[in-house]
């Protein structure tokens, strides 16, 4: 009669049981890292929005200052996304026609608002105030990316708080004149923490890590 | 410093042998530790809520399933962004505007300044421009944000009983002033309002119907003090409560109180009048405990119909000093001769109470920043509230003033008797040592009386002050239409006969507030048109076919009118919430024949005709509304003089007869009730009833806000409660929680009892207001409606009730018994005396304790160092600033049965001591937020550091690394950390637009606590340092130290060297709540001085 239980059984056993652990473990792990990458999170893909903005057009082409839309990043901790009177300021004489244009043209007209999709969203426990960044030297560019080479607006940095915290640790590489904040292109002349160094002086940046400097 | 072991250091307390005690259990049980008082929370407390246990399984069930798909876990929902498509002038999305308006009640007017949010508005502020506000908003301001969000409010209007627009109900109401009778049969129930555009609007609607009637309606009507200046002066006119003064007498007047028009800005003048280092002195005669009693020097326990016997007394006593001494001498020299005890005043004492507020006003209208109100109006702060400063003022400050009565008059007073058995000898050495008193400070007292006694009572105490030169600040009447409660009772009588065919409702609730024995709501059935005007579906509304939903105050265009008279545009904050609402200007216009205009149009051009039709209108409208208040219109002050001969007339009419026979508000006593055998029953039970401080008149119940907010000194939340004292409960065999049945005149509530130590005994207690039988979920069937016990003659009680014990027991939802500090010497109180005689007094209690811990390293930053302090010299106890937090911090409610397990969620919460004697008791109240420690209990014991430090001194506290083991909140020896067992916050379309939203909304499970309104500092920190420059003095209040009406809370930056927190934290009377333990609070309090009379010589 063979044997019930041959020499390589136990090596079968072990395999089936570190399976029987593994699997779990390893998939447990790899959805709570996944959870936590901006990846599987799909913060980085491009965002559809209800008219078709193009940022590549409007700053690239046109050169538009951020400013120009997003006024309240000097004053307000929201940025804001500009009323759709704005949008007709120029296009109730250029493009006026266009058929991609109509809820713009739909919303000005019966004063609803359009609705935009979110791209950059914090949780809601997190209070971001753009004016302080944008009053210290913070560009633009260094949490929203080349937005002018971008046909749909995609987020580009993690928005994680680690992230932040690395930055209020040690702001000097990331800062630079006030003049050049709105800036998408802007480099600094030599070393970026020498210029920074010179900025962090001028302007007064102490960045805070306290808890209650974002959440309260 | 004082070893850990040392004894603590009770000898500090003046009142050293004297107890403090919070509940008369624990005053039974020989001290606290008892079980019942130990235990933060009580058994259950952890226990989820009854009945919902299905409801949370399925909750769990939801949970899991979704847990189980794994999708959208990690992909957040996707978010809207909705710009305006046409941004209204002004607005920057993301920073909050200020708006100028106010709230009317009782008549007058409170200026406030309301924070709006891209359009909500989310926190109602003081006024500082405005002269009843001064910067200080009371809780009914600050709670009426509430009720403009609440979802109980009504929405459609319908006509004789069927749904209708609002259009359908217009088109009604033309037909109905089409009417060809002059009005004959129109009538007009309204509440008395200072509103100059309503006011003309009644004007014009008496100009086209002349036999029409506009009549006043009110639960406050029956106020003894408008009655009383037209006996004594001949004609009704406003009295402002002037109550900075150097001796201030009250008699059953409760000036501080919420429930008084114009409290706020008496708060304010009588502490400016109550410096620390000059004090003034409060003698207060009341039949209950109140706040002002609980403020008083001298304190005395009275029956409400001993008030006549009272005064008779003050004013014979007052007439034989007048007498004795010459008329001619100076201030000071009846300061010599009188008390010698009395601290003499400062020079400029007298000055600082005639002008109080203006000089400090300023730096306040500064702090404002960022709002409408913008600091360059400042020297118009001075010009409003300095010009109250009116003609008879200016002379009183100048220490020139007289007597302006007769010699004779003086003995007219002295030669008034009261009968021996009226009065017990404390109450006559009371009365000698006011009178002692007022006439050692002739021209710097004042006597005042409360609404409630009737007008002979204010009649007198006009004369003592005429008589002492005090010269009461009278206006001329600003609030239409005028009557008493006899309107409402004539209304009853044409209704029932059949003589109104339209009755137009806009006061509030006339069917709920009308007397037991009016027949109003009995009548109202014969009316044919009938309408009411109101906020929600109520009592009056079930009765009336015809109903229009009223817009909330903060919708509307309207004006209004200060206590002094001081005009205010009050704009709306947002378009109606509800499209159906109608403001009562919309609906009064269709009756004056002017609907072709808007409310704002009206009012426009009224003030246009009013202001003379300058050229500059414009400019100076749109100046008006930024300031809320339009200059220059004070009432005119009145030139009437004392009619002293009607005054002794009417004295001498009771002067020697037995108390019993002069009680009851009415004017004229008519003979039948004097008569009646309620008069004759002298020896037994007295009922007193009141208005609530929380509902008013009722008109609150539906709103949560009000309804927990505990009552300053019974401390009873989601009730009402008839208060007895220990000894009278003792004889009734009633104890706290006992439903006692209360019968008057037939008539019967059953209510459940509350022992109150310093309530006079042989009276009974009851709060109008409660009851509410149509009123949402909120108010509904919370309390007992003491309405039905109120008679035309007895309009505040008086009679004598029979109370009998039910049997029944009903428990009360008191926040008294938690969080017991286990007897320690926390809210201290001193003599003044002995305080100068010691100033070091307090020193072991300024230093701090050992510590086991090393010194923290993280208290680093050399920028600011935030610190609070709380004066208990200047806390009324007033609860404004509970509601401010609770706004301000989306701090949510918890429901009556949430407070019976002591769940809940004030971050500040002010606790009330009772010192000595459990039947006439000292009494001090003592906010108590979380104390910032610098080496905080709570922060070692997280094991998820959810709570840690900031280099700034903030106790910080994460709501998102929190995971609700309260193991903090078990270490804090303040008690002051709140959990929320439950998913508190509504997520309601209505709920979410009144969230302040620089605030994280806490969900289950999180424990939360005082932030010193760290929102606030981070804000001002971003607007300062993105100009270049460090946070200012000033520039950061928190919302409770805003709301303060006595300026009690000081906040700001330890560092900066001239910083009024810094002062109060170096002030000799500062102390550190429970410093032995070593937690260094950053919050320090400053004891109270009291300044009882000299003992001896009376």
């Amino acid at each position: 009669m063979a044997p019930l239980f041959r020499p390589g059984t136990d090596s079968v056993l072990r395999a089936l049981i570190a399976l029987a652990l593994g699997v779990p473990a390893v998939s447990v792990a790899g959805l709570l890292l996944l959870a936590r990458n901006p990846l599987g999170r799909g913060s980085f893909t491009p965002r559809e929005q209800p008219v078709p903005f193009d940022h590549r057009h409007h700053v690239g082409d046109e050169g538009i200052p951020c400013g120009y839309c997003h006024e309240g990043a000097w004053r307000s901790p929201v940025a804001g996304v500009p009323p759709t009177q704005r949008c007709l300021g120029c296009h109730a004489q250029v493009w006026n026609e266009s058929a991609r244009l109509e809820p713009v043209r739909a919303s000005g007209f019966d004063g609803t608002p359009l609705p935009w999709n979110r791209v950059h969203a914090l949780p809601d426990y997190v209070w971001f105030s753009h004016q302080i960044h944008v009053n210290k030297g913070v560009g633009c560019v260094t949490c929203h990316g080349r937005v002018d080479t971008m046909p749909a607006v995609q987020q580009v940095a993690p928005l994680t708080m680690g992230w932040c915290l690395d930055c209020h640790r040690d702001p000097t590489p990331w800062l630079r004149p006030v003049s050049e904040v709105a800036n998408l292109t802007w480099r600094p002349p030599g070393d970026a923490r020498e210029t920074g160094r010179a900025v962090q002086a001028a302007l007064d940046v102490h960045p805070r890590t306290d808890c209650n400097t974002c959440h309260f | 410093m004082p070893l850990l072991t040392d004894p603590l250091p009770t000898e500090v307390p003046e009142p050293g042998e004297v107890r403090a005690w919070r509940s008369l259990e624990e005053w039974h049980a020989g001290g606290p530790g008892r079980e019942a008082v130990s235990r933060e929370h009580p058994p259950g407390a952890m226990l989820p809520p009854e009945g919902v246990a299905r409801r949370t399984f399925l909750q769990l069930a939801a949970a899991s399933l979704a847990a189980a798909g794994f999708s959208g876990c990690f992909r957040q929902p996707p978010e809207k962004i909705l710009p305006y498509a046409k941004p209204p002038e002004g607005l920057t999305p993301g920073v909050p505007l200020h708006f100028a308006t106010g709230l009317e009640w009782g008549g007058r007017t409170v200026g406030l300044v309301v924070e709006s949010h891209e359009g909500r508005p989310t926190k109602v502020e003081g006024n500082p421009l405005h002269p009843a506000s001064l910067g200080a908003a009371g809780v009914f301001e600050q709670a009426a944000l509430l009720g403009l969000y609440d979802p109980a409010r009504a929405k459609t209007a319908r006509l004789q009983g069927v749904e209708a627009a609002w259009s359908t109900v217009r088109d009604a109401l033309r037909k109905q002033a089409e009417r060809e009778d002059g009005g004959a049969g129109l009538r007009f129930l309204v509440e008395p309002t200072g509103s100059p555009l309503v006011q003309a609007l009644y004007a014009r609607i008496q100009e086209r119907f002349p036999r029409a009637r506009i009549i006043p309606c009110g639960a406050a009507l029956a106020d003894g003090r408008r009655e009383g200046t037209r006996l004594a002066y001949g004609r009704p006119l406003d009295v402002v409560h002037d109550v900075g003064r150097a001796v201030v007498v009250a008699l059953d007047d409760d000036f501080l109180s919420t429930s008084q028009p114009g409290n706020l800005r008496a708060a304010r003048d009588f502490m400016h009048a109550r410096n620390p280092e000059a004090l003034n002195r409060l003698w207060v005669a009341e039949s209950t405990l109140t706040l002002t009693g609980g403020f008083a020097d001298e304190r005395l326990r009275m029956r409400p119909s001993q008030g006549v016997a009272l005064m008779l007394a003050l004013a014979a006593e007052v007439g034989a000093g007048l007498g004795a001494s010459t008329p001619t001498h100076a201030p000071d020299a009846g300061g010599a001769s009188g008390s010698p005890g009395t601290p003499t005043r400062a020079p400029d004492a007298g000055g600082a109470s005639g002008s109080p507020g203006t000089p400090t006003r300023a730096p306040d209208a500064g702090g404002a920043s960022g709002s409408r109100v913008t600091p360059t109006h400042a020297p118009d702060a001075g010009g409003a509230s300095g010009s109250r400063v009116t003609p008879t003022h200016a002379h009183d400050a100048g220490g020139v003033s007289g007597s302006r009565v007769t010699p004779a008059f003086g003995e007219g007073l002295a030669g008034l008797r009261v009968p021996p058995t009226a009065l017990t000898d404390v109450q006559r050495a009371w009365v000698r040592g006011a009178a002692r008193d007022l006439l050692a400070h002739r021209g710097q007292g004042r006597v005042t009386v409360g609404p409630m006694q009737p007008p002979l009572v204010h009649e007198l105490a006009f004369a003592v002050d005429e008589a002492l030169g005090n010269t009461p600040r009278l206006l001329e009447p600003v609030a239409l239409p005028e009557g008493g409660p006899e309107a409402l009772f004539s209304l009853a009588k044409e209704l029932s006969e059949g003589r109104v065919d339209t009755l137009i409702i806009t006061a509030w609730n006339p069917a709920w507030t009308a007397e037991a024995d009016s027949g109003f709501t009995s009548h109202l059935e014969r009316v044919a048109f009938r309408l009411y005007h109101g906020l929600h579906e109520d009592e009056t509304a079930a009765l009336c076919h015809t109903f229009v939903p009223a817009t909330h105050p903060f919708e509307s265009w309207r004006d209004g009118r200060a206590p002094d008279g001081t005009a205010s545009v009050l704009q709306p904050l947002i378009a109606p919430l509800f499209p159906g609402a109608v403001s009562e200007v919309e609906l009064l216009s269709v009756f004056a024949g002017l609907e072709s205009q808007s409310p704002y149009e009206l009012l426009k051009s009224l003030w246009r005709e009013r202001s003379g039709t300058p050229p500059d209108f414009e400019a100076r409208w749109e100046k008006w509304l930024t300031d809320g208040v339009i200059p220059g219109t004070q009432a005119p002050p009145s030139r009437a003089s004392l009619n002293e001969a009607a005054v002794l007339k009417d004295a001498r009419e009771v002067s020697g007869q037995e108390p019993s026979l002069i009680i009851g508000n009415a004017p004229d006593l008519r003979a039948e009730a004097r008569a009646s055998h309620l008069w004759e029953a002298p020896e037994g039970l007295e009922l007193s009833l009141v208005l609530d401080s929380r509902l008013y008149d009722g008109r609150f119940a539906g709103n949560a806000w009000l309804q927990e907010l505990p009552e300053p000194v019974t401390k009873l939340t989601w009730d009402n409660a008839a208060l007895l004292s220990p000894a009278t409960a003792r004889v009734l065999k009633l104890e706290k929680g006992d439903v006692a049945r209360i019968e008057v005149l037939g008539q019967a509530v059953e209510v459940p009892v509350l022992v109150l130590p310093g309530q006079p005994d042989d009276t009974v207690t009851l709060a109008l207001g409660h009851g509410r039988e149509r009123v949402g979920p909120v108010g509904q069937g919370v309390g007992v409606n003491a309405y039905t016990l109120r008679f035309r003659d007895l309009p505040w009680g008086g009679a004598s009730p029979t109370v009998t014990r039910t049997g029944r027991h009903h428990a009360l939802a008191l926040t008294q018994e938690h969080w017991s500090m286990e007897g320690r010497d926390l809210a201290l109180q001193l003599t003044g005396e002995a305080f100068r005689a010691k100033p070091q007094a307090l020193a072991s209690l300024q230093e701090d304790g050992e510590r086991l811990y090393p010194p923290t390293a993280l208290l680093a930053s050399e920028r600011h160092q935030w610190a609070m302090a709380i004066d208990l010299h200047r806390c009324t106890g007033c609860s404004a600033c509970m509601v401010a937090c609770q706004t301000e911090n989306n701090v949510p409610v918890v429901g009556r049965d949430g407070v019976l397990k002591s769940r809940e969620m004030h971050w500040l919460r002010i606790d009330r001591y009772f010192l000595g004697d459990p039947d006439d008791p000292g009494f001090i109240t003592q906010p108590v937020a979380c104390v910032h420690c610098e080496a905080a209990p709570c922060e070692y014991v997280c094991p998820v550091n959810a709570t840690v430090h900031s280099d700034e001194g903030l106790n910080q506290m994460v709501y998102n690394r929190c995971i609700g083991t309260r193991y903090c909140s078990n270490n804090c020896p303040y008690k002051v950390r709140r959990f929320n067992y439950l998913e508190y916050q509504r997520r309601e379309p209505l709920t979410r637009l009144r969230q302040n939203p620089d605030v994280t909304v806490r969900s289950r499970g999180v424990m939360e606590k005082c932030t010193y309104c760290v929102q606030r500092i981070e804000r001002a920190r971003t607007v300062a340092r993105s100009a270049h420059r460090d946070i200012r003095e000033g520039e950061v209040r928190t919302a409770c130290q805003q709301a303060c009406p006595t300026e009690a809370i000081t906040f700001g930056d330890l560092r900066a060297p001239e910083s009024a927190v810094r002062r109060a934290h170096e002030d000799p009377r500062h102390y550190k709540l429970l410093n032995m333990l070593g937690t260094r609070p950053r919050t320090v309090h400053l004891v109270r001085l009291k300044n009882p009379a000299p003992k001896g010589g009376a």
